[in-house]
C-alpha cells in the first residue's frame, strides 16, 4: 500500500471554495472526464446533503502494463460526499469502481471553515494493487507519481 | 466533459444541473445567525429540502429515472452493489 497527504490552505470564504469543488467538471483541465452524473441525492435528518456520483475517466496506461489483461484504460468512479452547511465542512470519498485488483485508490477530501474568509483542505489516499505477477510495487509507485501529478495539475 | 453517461440523459442532466447549481449556491450560505441555534438550524434545513424539491424536484426525477436505466443497461449496478459489499460505506468518513 501506498499512503498521499496534502493540506492547503486556501485564502477564500468556504462557501465558495466548496461550490467550486463541486462544480470542477467540467473544466479544461479536465478533457479525462468523459462523464458524470448524480445517482443519489438526499438530505440527512440533520440537513446535510449526501451526494453520490458516478464519473468515467479516461487515462493512458504506462508502457509497461500487460495489454490483453487491462484491456481498457478507462475507469468508473464512484463519488460520495456530505456537505454541512451549518458545521462548514464537505466531505468526500472518491474511489475506482473497476480495475480494482490492478489498482485501487480510495481518496479522501475535506474542506473545513479554518476561520473567517479561510478554507483549509486535506486530500488523503490509499493506493493498493493485488496484482501479483512481480508488479504490485511497481503498479502501486506509478499508481502514487500518477496521483501526485495529478494533484498539482488540478 | 459535462456528459450523462447517456447521452439521450445529457439534456436533462444540463438542465438538473443548472437547477441544482443555482438552488446549492444559496444552501451553503446560511446566515450566521440560523446556523447559531439547533432550532433554526433544522428550519432551515426543511425550508431549503422543501425549495429544493419545489424547484428541482421535476426535472431530478427525470433525469433520476434515465440514468438509473442507462446504469442497469450498462451493467453498472452489478458493479455499485460489489463496491458496497466489499467496502461497505453508509456515508462518507467522519472527522474525529
Amino acid at each position: 500500500m501506498r499512503f498521499f497527504s496534502q493540506s492547503f490552505l486556501y485564502d477564500d470564504p468556504w462557501p465558495i471554495v466548496s461550490l467550486a469543488f463541486f462544480l470542477r467538471y467540467p473544466n479544461p483541465y479536465a478533457s479525462h472526464v468523459i462523464s458524470c452524473d448524480v445517482i443519489s441525492r438526499q438530505f440527512t435528518p440533520s440537513g446535510s446533503l449526501l451526494t453520490t456520483r458516478i464519473i468515467l475517466k479516461t487515462s493512458t496506461l504506462p508502457r509497461w502494463a500487460p495489454r490483453g489483461i487491462i484491456s481498457r484504460s478507462e475507469s468508473w468512479i464512484l463519488e460520495e460526499s456530505e456537505v454541512d452547511p451549518h458545521g462548514k465542512v464537505v466531505r468526500c470519498l472518491t474511489r475506482n469502481l473497476d480495475h480494482v485488483k490492478a489498482l485501487q485508490i480510495r481518496e479522501t477530501q475535506t474542506f473545513n471553515q479554518v476561520e473567517e474568509g479561510k478554507t483549509l483542505q486535506t486530500t488523503e489516499a490509499r493506493i493498493v494493487s493485488r496484482f501479483g505477477w512481480g508488479l504490485t510495487k511497481q503498479i502501486e509507485n506509478y499508481g502514487l507519481a500518477r496521483f501526485r501529478k495529478n494533484v498539482q495539475r488540478v | 466533459m459535462a456528459h450523462s453517461l447517456e447521452e439521450r440523459c445529457t439534456p436533462l442532466k444540463l438542465e438538473y444541473d443548472s437547477c441544482f447549481n443555482s438552488w446549492f449556491e444559496g444552501y451553503l450560505e446560511p446566515a450566521v445567525s440560523v446556523s447559531a441555534s439547533s432550532e433554526n438550524r433544522a428550519k432551515y434545513s426543511r425550508e431549503k429540502a422543501e425549495e429544493y424539491e419545489r424547484k428541482c424536484g421535476k426535472i431530478w426525477a427525470s433525469y433520476r429515472d434515465c440514468v438509473q436505466k442507462a446504469v442497469e443497461d450498462k451493467g453498472l449496478d452489478g458493479l455499485l452493489e460489489q463496491a458496497r459489499t466489499e467496502n461497505p460505506l453508509k456515508e462518507p468518513p467522519r472527522m474525529s
